[in-house]
C-alpha cells in the first residue's frame, strides 16, 4: 500500500519513543541538576524574526516553511520554527527584565524543507540558552553540561571540536569588503564554503593569515597564544583570538579535551564568539556557540549569550531502547474467563501490582506478550497462578499480597 | 499525463504579447503552425513541416510550470516566468535550451523617483518594508539577500509600478531597460536578472527520449543569418504613471480596473455622471482625475483590488463579485465587504469537465474518484481559493489545484480533469467540447469597500456619498 504519510515527515514508533524520552530525560535531568528551568516556544513565529541580519542566512531561509496566515492580508508572514536559539531569545527578550542571567532549556521540533524528501523535515533538538552572562565560565558550563549529557547516554568517546565566530569576523573585516560583497562571503562560508575566502581579492597579508588558521589545528590554548603572536596581525583579529584563548585556557584547567579548528564550524550565523561541535560515532549530535547580539537583533536589549543544541534523531539513534529493561518489569495479568468477578479479580490485580512499581498489562485474548511474568486468574480458588518466564517457575497464589510477594521472592525487580 | 499517440512532441506556445513575435520566430526556421494567430479560436495547433509536432497555446507565465510537471516537452516563454519558478522551486523538471533574442528586458528591484531613501536606508529600517511584484519568489531572494530586517511580499497580477510610492517602497518589476523603468516613473536599484523569450525543455524528457530532430530545427535559429530573426520591436504601452504628492490629503482612495474590465467600467462611471479625466483608450492613467470630490482614484488590476483594500492601501475598489469571494476564501475575517451590486460584467462561475467524463454532476466526479478513476483530480483555476473551498467542501479526495493566469479551458482533458471557470454564455466551453457540471454562482462587478474606514468619520460621509452614487446607477 502506498504510503499516505507526507514526504519528508517521521513516524515514530513505540521503540523510536523509548530511545527518544531516554535522551529527553537524560537531557532533563542533567539541565534541572545545572539549575536550567524548561520553555517552550510556540511552533508559529512571524518570518521577520528570523530576516534581520545575522540570524538565519539567504540559504536556510530559502528552506523555511512559511505562509500566509488566513487573516494574513497585510501579507505578513508566518513560519513553521525554523530554529530554536533565536524564538528562545526573543522570549527572553519579552520576558526577562534588564540583562537577568537566565538558565533555560527545551525540547522542540525544528521545520527545513529538504529536497529528496528523504531525510527529515522536521527535526528535534534539545536546547539550552545561558542568557546574559558575558563571562567565559558560561561556554566552559555549557559545554560540561553538553558533554555530561552524553556521558549519560554512553558516548563517553564524543569528540569537542572548536572554532570563533569573532575571529573569523574580524577577518573578514580586514578584508575591507563592500557590504554587499562582505554579505555574499560570509553567506559562502556560513555554507561551509571555505574556498570563498581564498578567492577573495585583497591584503596579501591577511589572505596569508586566513590560510594560516584554516591549516592548523591545535589542542591547547598555547596553540591559541601562538597564533595571536603571529605577525602582521590586526589589533582587532588578536583581540579576538585572546578571547578564545580565554575560554580554551578555562577548558584545560577543567580537563576537557578538544581540536580547535576554524573550519569546522558551519552555519554560525548568529555567533560572535566561540563556537563548538560535537561529534559521536561519526555523527554530529550537539552544536553551540556564543551570540552576544541576538537579543539585541530581536527586539531585546545588549545581552551576552551562549547556548547549544542536542541533534535529537541522530542521539536517539545512538542509544538502546528501552523494551528488554520494561520486559523484567512487565506483568501479564491473563484472564481465560471472561466472567465479571474474573475480570474484577484482573482490575483489583493489576492496580496493586501498579502500586508495587510494576507495570501490569491485561490480557483478555490469550496474545503471546512479551514480558517476564505471567499471572493467570482463575476463578476457582486459591485464585491465581504467578509464572516467571525466565527462570521458568511456577507458583500458586491466594491473594493480591501473596502474588506481589511472590514476585518479590523470585527475583529482584530493578 | 500523455496526450494521443505517445511520439508526439508536445510543444507549449504563448498567447498574448510574446504570440506575434513567436510565430515569427516559428516561421522564420520553418516550423509556423497555421493557426498560431491572435484571432484563433483553436488552441491545439499540429505542425504542417513536422507532423509529429503538436502544440497547445498557454498564458506564457504558466508555460514554465507546464513544462516543469512533463505535460509539454518544449515550450516557448519568457526566462522571467522560468526564473520565479526556479527561485520558488529550484528543483523543477525544467531546463532552459537556449535564449531568443527578442523580447529582451531586466528585472529590477525598483524604487519610485519619488523616493526619499535609499537601499542602505532601507537596510538599517526598522520599519516594515512593502515589495509589490508578479515575481514574489524572486522577490522574496532579493530581500534576503538585501537582509532587509521586516518585509512583506504583494504578490500582484500587474500594475506594479501604480503602487510606488503611496502603497509600497519597492518593486520587483519587469522592464526592457533603465529608460523604460524610467518611464514608469522608477529608478533601479539593481538589476536582479536579465530575461528574454527562450525555449525551455521537459529535463526529464530530454534526458530519456530522443529529440533530435525538432532540437536541430532549433538549432538552425543560431547559424546563417542568425541574429534578429525577430524583427517586429515589442510593444510597449506605458501608462502614464505621474505621482503628485499633495493630491492624497484627507482625501479616500478609489481603485478602478485596467485591462478588459476598463471599458465597462468607465461606461458605467459615464452614466453614473461622473466625469473622468484619464481612463479610456487613448488617454490613460494610473492616476486619473475625476469631478468627485476627496476622491483619488489609481488604476490596477481587478484580481489584486480586494487584498489592497484589505490592507487599507485603497478605501474603495470595483472589481468582480468573483475576486472579492476568492479573496474571502483566503483570508475568512478580512475588513472587505461588498457596499453596491454594479450589475455589469454578469459571468458565472462553473465547473466544468471533458464532454466525455461519464459524470453530469460533483457527485458522479466524487464516485468516479471512488472507483479509482481521476485521481487526484487536477483541478485548473485562476480562482485558487474558490477551487480549493468547492472541492475541500464537497468531501473530494484527494485533488490538486493548478494555479493559472487564464486560458484555462486548453487544459483539459490532457493537463487537467476539471476546471473552475468563469462563463458568460458557454459559448467558448462548448466550442472546445466541455461541459458545465455544476454553477458555483454568479459574479458581477461591484464595489468593495473596507469595514475599517467606514470607522472613520473622516472618511465615511464621502465613502457613503459615493456608494449612494454608485447605488442609484446600479439599482
Amino acid at each position: 500500500m502506498e504510503s499516505q504519510r507526507c514526504k519528508g515527515a517521521r513516524d515514530l514508533l513505540a521503540e523510536d519513543m523509548e530511545r527518544f524520552r531516554q535522551v529527553e530525560d537524560a537531557f532533563r535531568n542533567s539541565c534541572i541538576n545545572w539549575g536550567y528551568r524548561e520553555i517552550k516556544t510556540p511552533t508559529l513565529e512571524y518570518i521577520h524574526l528570523f530576516t534581520a541580519a545575522g540570524t538565519l542566512t539567504p540559504a536556510m531561509l530559502s528552506r523555511v516553511y512559511s505562509f500566509l496566515d488566513w487573516d494574513g492580508w497585510g501579507g505578513e508572514r508566518i513560519v513553521l520554527r525554523p530554529d530554536g536559539t533565536i524564538p528562545a531569545a526573543r522570549l527572553y527578550s519579552e520576558n526577562f527584565s534588564g540583562s537577568k542571567i537566565a538558565r533555560l532549556y527545551y525540547v522542540t521540533n525544528v521545520f527545513a524543507f529538504e529536497e529528496t524528501g528523504k531525510e527529515n523535515r522536521e527535526k528535534w533538538q534539545c536546547g539550552v540558552e545561558l542568557l546574559g552572562d558575558g563571562n567565559p565560565t558560561s561556554e566552559a558550563e555549557i559545554i560540561g553540561l553538553a558533554l555530561e549529557v552524553l556521558n549519560t547516554l554512553g558516548l563517553a568517546k564524543a569528540s569537542l571540536k572548536l572554532s570563533h565566530a569573532g575571529v573569523l569576523k574580524a577577518l573578514i573585516a580586514e578584508l575591507k569588503l563592500n557590504t554587499e560583497e562582505k554579505a555574499d562571503l560570509l553567506d559562502e562560508i556560513l555554507e561551509g564554503n571555505w574556498q570563498a575566502l581564498s578567492k577573495v581579492n585583497g591584503n596579501k597579508k591577511i589572505a596569508a593569515a586566513v590560510s594560516t588558521l584554516m591549516n592548523l589545528k591545535g589542542r591547547s590554548s598555547g596553540f591559541l597564544v601562538n597564533l595571536a603572536a603571529m605577525p602582521g596581525l590586526s589589533r582587532s583579529i588578536v583581540r579576538e583570538l585572546e578571547a578564545f584563548a580565554g575560554v580554551t585556557g578555562l577548558l584545560d584547567t577543567l580537563g576537557y579535551k578538544y581540536e580547535i579548528d576554524f573550519t569546522s564550524i558551519k552555519g554560525f550565523e548568529y555567533y560572535t564568539g566561540l563556537c563548538f561541535k560535537i561529534r559521536a560515532n561519526n555523527t554530529k549530535v550537539c552544536s553551540g556557540g556564543r551570540y552576544d547580539n541576538l537579543v539585541g537583533l530581536v527586539g531585546g536589549g545588549n545581552v551576552p549569550a551562549c547556548g547549544f543544541a542536542l541533534y535529537l534523531d541522530e542521539l536517539a539513534a545512538q542509544v538502546r531502547p528501552w523494551s528488554r529493561q520494561k520486559a523484567e518489569k512487565t506483568v501479564i495479568v491473563r484472564v481465560d474467563s471472561a466472567g465479571a468477578e474474573s475480570v474484577k479479580e484482573a482490575f483489583k490485580l493489576s492496580a496493586a501490582l501498579r502500586s508495587a512499581g510494576l507495570i501490569a498489562e491485561l490480557d483478555f485474548r490469550g496474545s503471546q506478550l512479551d514480558a517476564r511474568w505471567e499471572i493467570s486468574v482463575q476463578e476457582k480458588k486459591p485464585g491465581y497462578t504467578v509464572k516467571d518466564k525466565i527462570k521458568n517457575l511456577q507458583k500458586k497464589a491466594a491473594d493480591t499480597n501473596e502474588v506481589v510477594n511472590i514476585i518479590g521472592g523470585f527475583g529482584k525487580v530493578g | 499525463m500523455v496526450s494521443g499517440v505517445a511520439q508526439d512532441t508536445r510543444l507549449a506556445l504563448p498567447k498574448g504579447v510574446m504570440l506575434s513575435r513567436t510565430a515569427e520566430f516559428l516561421n522564420s526556421i520553418g516550423l509556423g503552425f497555421e493557426d498560431y494567430t491572435s484571432k484563433t479560436r483553436i488552441y491545439r495547433l499540429r505542425s504542417q513541416t513536422m507532423p509529429s509536432l503538436c502544440a497547445k497555446m498557454l498564458n506564457e507565465r504558466d508555460i514554465p510550470v507546464q513544462v516543469a510537471i512533463g505535460n509539454y516537452d518544449f515550450g516557448i516563454c519568457t526566462s522571467d516566468w522560468l526564473q520565479e519558478l526556479q527561485a520558488r522551486y529550484p528543483a523543477s523538471n525544467v531546463v532552459k535550451v537556449c535564449d531568443l533574442e527578442y523580447d529582451t528586458a531586466g528585472i529590477f528591484l525598483a524604487f519610485s523617483r519619488n523616493a526619499s531613501f535609499t537601499e542602505d536606508t532601507l537596510r538599517d529600517s526598522d520599519s516594515t518594508v512593502r515589495i509589490v511584484t508578479q515575481y514574489p519568489a524572486l522577490a522574496e531572494s532579493a530581500a534576503y539577500k538585501m537582509r532587509l530586517k521586516k518585509f512583506r511580499i504583494f504578490p500582484l497580477w500587474g500594475s506594479a509600478e501604480a503602487y510606488l510610492p503611496e502603497n509600497a517602497d519597492l518593486a520587483v518589476i519587469s522592464a526592457a531597460d533603465e529608460a523604460a523603468l524610467a518611464a514608469m516613473n522608477l529608478r533601479a536599484v539593481r538589476k536582479i536578472a536579465d530575461s528574454s523569450a527562450c525555449i525551455i525543455a521537459h529535463r526529464e524528457g530530454l534526458q530519456t527520449a530522443d529529440f533530435s530532430r525538432i532540437l536541430a530545427v532549433f538549432s538552425s535559429a543560431f547559424t546563417g543569418s542568425g541574429k534578429s530573426r525577430v524583427k517586429t520591436p515589442a510593444p510597449s504601452s506605458v501608462i502614464d504613471n505621474d505621482y503628485a504628492p499633495a493630491a492624497a490629503n484627507g482625501n479616500i482612495w478609489l481603485a478602478l480596473a485596467d485591462g478588459h474590465q476598463q471599458v465597462h467600467t468607465a461606461a458605467f462611471l459615464e452614466k453614473a455622471g461622473i466625469k473622468m479625466q484619464g481612463y479610456s483608450k487613448d488617454d490613460m492613467r494610473r492616476r486619473p482625475a475625476s469631478n468627485m470630490d476627496g476622491v483619488n482614484i489609481k488604476v490596477i488590476r481587478p484580481q489584486d483590488m480586494p487584498q489592497q483594500v484589505a490592507n487599507g492601501n485603497f478605501d474603495l475598489a470595483v472589481t468582480g463579485k468573483d475576486w472579492l469571494l476568492d479573496h474571502l476564501y483566503q483570508f475568512p475575517s478580512s475588513p472587505v465587504v461588498e457596499l453596491a451590486d454594479l450589475g455589469f460584467g454578469r459571468v458565472r462561475v462553473v465547473a466544468v469537465v471533458g464532454e466525455d467524463v461519464p459524470a453530469d454532476s460533483i457527485e458522479g466526479i466524487r464516485e468516479l474518484i471512488k472507483s479509482g478513476k481521476l485521481t487526484p483530480l487536477r483541478i485548473a483555476s485562476e480562482y485558487v481559493n474558490i477551487a480549493d473551498k468547492y472541492l475541500r467542501d464537497r468531501h473530494i479526495a484527494r485533488y490538486r489545484v493548478i494555479p493559472t493566469w487564464g486560458a484555462t479551458e486548453v487544459y483539459l482533458p490532457e493537463d487537467a480533469d476539471m476546471l473552475i471557470e468563469n462563463t458568460e454564455t458557454g459559448q467558448t466551453l462548448a466550442r472546445h467540447r466541455l461541459k458545465i457540471i455544476d454553477t458555483l454562482f454568479e459574479s458581477t462587478a461591484c464595489l468593495i469597500g473596507n469595514r475599517l474606514s467606514l470607522d472613520s468619520t473622516d472618511k465615511r460621509a464621502k465613502i457613503e456619498k459615493l456608494v449612494k452614487i454608485f447605488r442609484s446607477i446600479a439599482g
